[in-house]
């Protein structure tokens, strides 16, 4: 008996690894018949009705809008299931971008359980554009003929894979630093115009408040475009990293020594953010680098007067920003119909009509160009002038580096970061050991 | 166990009526058709997955991509030889020392705290209620409290520091202090499912030996230090390998509380494989590791077991 269920297990084992070996090259969660489309956009468009929903269908839509925006993702979804009759969108909040991003991902790899539509933070469009996580939007585009031309083409680009449209902008923003006006006025602080001039704002802001500012580290968003604007690469052309040049090691040794001074920190940890934040409230932080769809939070959290003010412009001149925020994107491993239904649904939440509802509500940028112009447009900047530096600096708002390794750059980066800035690792060793890290991640990722 | 080398069907078919099965044999294949199912399950749920395990540490599999491709040993190359290494090295070391601290206050504060509360009277019970009920609070939630606590500028902990002189601590952003955090969280839970395991063992201890000893004039140290304690062996050995085992998979207080950070010094193993797979989408970097660590787990365990053999006392 022992001996037979011996021989049974060891069959048992041998027919699992030989179902494994069969697998000749494909995961378990093969790419069905309906693979993303690959058309490109030159081509004849298809028929719209290639596109259109003919059966009633229910759909899901993960979202990262936290419980404050309940109501106003139940208006515009009911708004959307009312306008028509076949399509039933069910909104689901998944969490932060980072959970999105894992539920979508483990989705993908099953093969199984994926939503209609799904938000992405702007940082994973190329993961997913180069895995063929989110469908190519081009062939929709063209048979349906829907109007991208009115998107900033910052964002457009942001929302790009290869050439290829693999998602929409949906909830935008940019970095901008927030400030305690009340503070400023008071102390006649200055808005710093170019880094030269910063130290001296953090220098008083410090004075006035305690930090002169906060450079979020859970994030390398929000300290990378400092490396960028200062001519650092990050990733070369010859698919190395820079970060280890003399600019970047300089912009690292430039922050440090805010930190040294007592001016700023790098708030890093899982409570990094809300941490930050209070400070700011409190009054402990005069100003935060951070994101600008957070222009409603801080103001209904302070009892001061909060500024919005665009990084100051680097040694080269260059003032460019980095979108933030989510796009919209299709998973590509749906059934047609199911895509087509979550693509009506895409252009509705993406739509004129509701694009300065969703700014309004949230915080984020307008995406639409034309809606600036409206009297809505007129009457948002009117009830929040603060954004009146993110209108006026709307071309320079750039794309984020696409690269299918950046995640785990990123990862890295923040990292040694924290080495270098927080736990008092020395720049120039760990900025060469960082960059070694780096470039076998991107010699990796290509090989 | 009946040879089956010696089995021999009762009839032939010589007699025309074909070959029929002795009850033995009928016996045999009933008694395996109950374990069956158990032994399908097993397949499927555990070696399957470790088989497919093995393989993907083989590939390229990036979880994005749909395709993939054999690499032969290039990923464990990378394990042993590439900045991989310096990761798996840094997290057995955290979960090392990790484990041992957790290991330390199941077994010791789960001892110290069962001496302390085995008086059997009510308000006694309702203190080892108190002590054991965090076992039964989910981590999350444990690690979410934690959080608020050892915040550094507005946490329950500083402020009662502040009370005595001793300047706020940066519990959870500083690397010399990260991982202390993270076990204290975790003592908070253990200490009191260590202390009723020690309990439950002691009350089963004849009265007969510690009546004998203090005839004999042992003191109560050396009542605790000769009959008590290896008497416990038993236990001491079911609580080390458990709470080792358990230790080891730590996952969840670590993402909630530090996210492995500051600067990798609370990246435990289970984080860091995490990471690899649903951070940095390396699916084929988060199977060869996870590989590495069932192996760890498999020569530990087996060491523990051989070691104890020899060094646990059984009363019975």
């Amino acid at each position: 008996m022992k001996k037979l269920l011996a021989l049974l297990l060891t069959a048992c084992m041998v027919f699992a690894l030989c179902a494994c070996g069969g697998s000749t090259g494909a995961p378990a969660a093969e790419t069905p018949e309906e693979a993303p489309a690959e058309t490109p956009a030159e081509e004849p468009a298809e028929s719209a009705d290639k596109y259109a929903v003919n059966e009633p269908i229910e759909i899901v839509w993960w979202h990262a809008l936290e419980e404050q925006y309940n109501d106003l993702v139940n208006e515009v979804v009911e708004e959307f299931n009312n306008s028509q009759d076949l399509i039933t969108v069910k909104p689901q909040y998944i969490g932060a971008y980072k959970d999105v991003n894992e539920a979508l991902v483990a989705a993908h790899a099953a093969g199984t359980g994926l939503p209609a539509l799904c938000v992405a933070n702007t940082d994973y469009v190329a993961s997913y554009g180069a895995g063929g996580v989110f469908e190519n939007l081009d062939p929709y585009i063209a048979a349906t003929g829907y109007d991208v031309d009115d998107f900033s083409k910052g964002l457009l680009l942001s929302s790009q894979y290869d050439g290829k449209q693999v998602a929409m902008p949906f909830l935008h923003s940019t970095q901008v630093i927030y400030y305690n006006k009340t503070v400023a006025d008071e102390n006649n602080i200055e808005i710093p115009e170019t880094i030269e001039d910063f130290p001296a704002f953090l220098e008083a802001g410090a004075k006035a408040c305690g930090y002169g500012t906060v450079i979020p580290g859970w994030d390398q968003w929000y300290f990378e475009t400092l490396y960028l604007n200062e001519g650092v690469n990050i990733i070369n052309d010859d698919n190395t990293c820079d970060l280890d040049s003399e600019t970047a090691v300089n912009v690292t040794k430039m922050l440090k020594d805010w930190c040294d001074k007592g001016w700023a920190y790098l708030a890093t940890g899982t409570d990094a953010s809300a941490a930050m934040r209070q400070k700011f409230y409190d009054g402990e932080a005069f100003s935060t680098m951070h994101t600008s769809s957070l222009y409603n939070n801080y103001c209904d959290k302070c009892d001061f007067e909060v500024g919005m003010a665009w990084y100051p412009a680097a040694s080269t001149g260059s003032k460019n920003s980095e979108v933030g925020g989510c796009v919209l994107g299709i998973p590509a491993l749906n059934d047609q119909a199911t895509k087509n239904a979550a693509w009506q649904f895409l252009q509705f939440l993406c739509g004129k009509e509701v694009n300065m509802k969703w700014a309004k509500g949230t915080g984020y940028t307008p995406t639409r160009l034309s809606v600036l112009t409206t009297d809505e447009g007129i009457k948002f900047l009117e009830e929040k002038p603060a954004f009146q530096c993110v209108f006026d600096n709307l071309d320079l708002i750039n794309p984020r580096i696409q690269n299918a390794a950046w995640s785990e750059l990123a990862s890295t980066w923040k990292n040694y970061m924290d080495v270098m800035l927080n736990q008092g690792g020395d720049i120039d060793e760990e900025s060469k050991n960082m960059v070694v890290e780096i470039n076998e991640i991107l010699e990796d990722s290509v090989s | 166990m009946t040879d089956t080398k010696n089995l021999k069907p009762v009839s032939t078919a010589k007699n025309g009526k074909g070959r029929r099965m002795s009850n033995s044999t009928r016996s045999k294949i009933g008694d395996f058709m109950f374990v069956l199912p158990a032994i399908i399950l097993l397949a499927v749920f555990t070696y399957y997955p470790i088989a497919k395990l093995v393989q993907i540490s083989f590939t390229d599999w990036n979880l994005l991509k749909p395709e993939w491709k054999f690499v032969g040993l290039k990923n464990w190359k990378w394990l042993f030889e590439g900045s991989g290494a310096k990761y798996l090295w840094n997290s057995l070391k955290v979960t090392f020392l990790y484990s041992c601290g957790e290991i330390f206050a199941t077994l010791v504060g789960g001892m110290l705290f069962a001496l302390l509360f085995r008086r059997m009277t009510r308000s006694f019970s309702a203190m080892r209620a108190v002590i054991f009920v965090p076992k039964y609070v989910a981590m999350s939630s444990c690690a979410v409290v934690f959080l608020w606590i050892l915040n550094t500028d507005y946490g329950v902990l500083n402020y009662l520091l502040s009370l005595v002189g001793i300047a706020p601590v940066d519990w959870l952003n500083s690397q010399s202090t990260a991982l202390i955090s993270v076990l204290m969280t975790t003592c908070w839970r253990v200490v009191g499912y260590g202390m009723m395991i020690y309990m439950s063992a002691m009350i089963g201890i004849s009265p007969q030996y510690y009546e004998a000893a203090s005839l004999d004039g042992a003191s109560k140290s050396q009542q605790f230090f000769r009959i008590t304690l290896p008497l416990l062996s038993p236990t001491t050995l079911f609580l080390l390998v458990t709470t080792f085992l358990s230790s080891m998979k730590v996952f969840q207080s670590v993402d909630i509380l530090t996210s492995g950070g500051p600067a990798r010094s609370t990246e435990v193993f289970v984080y860091l494989i995490y990471k690899y797979a649903m951070v940095d989408f390396r699916m084929d970097r988060a199977a060869t590791s996870a590989v590495m660590f069932f192996i760890i787990l498999l020569l530990v365990t087996v060491c523990t077991m051989k070691f104890s053999q020899n060094s646990v006392n059984y009363d019975s």
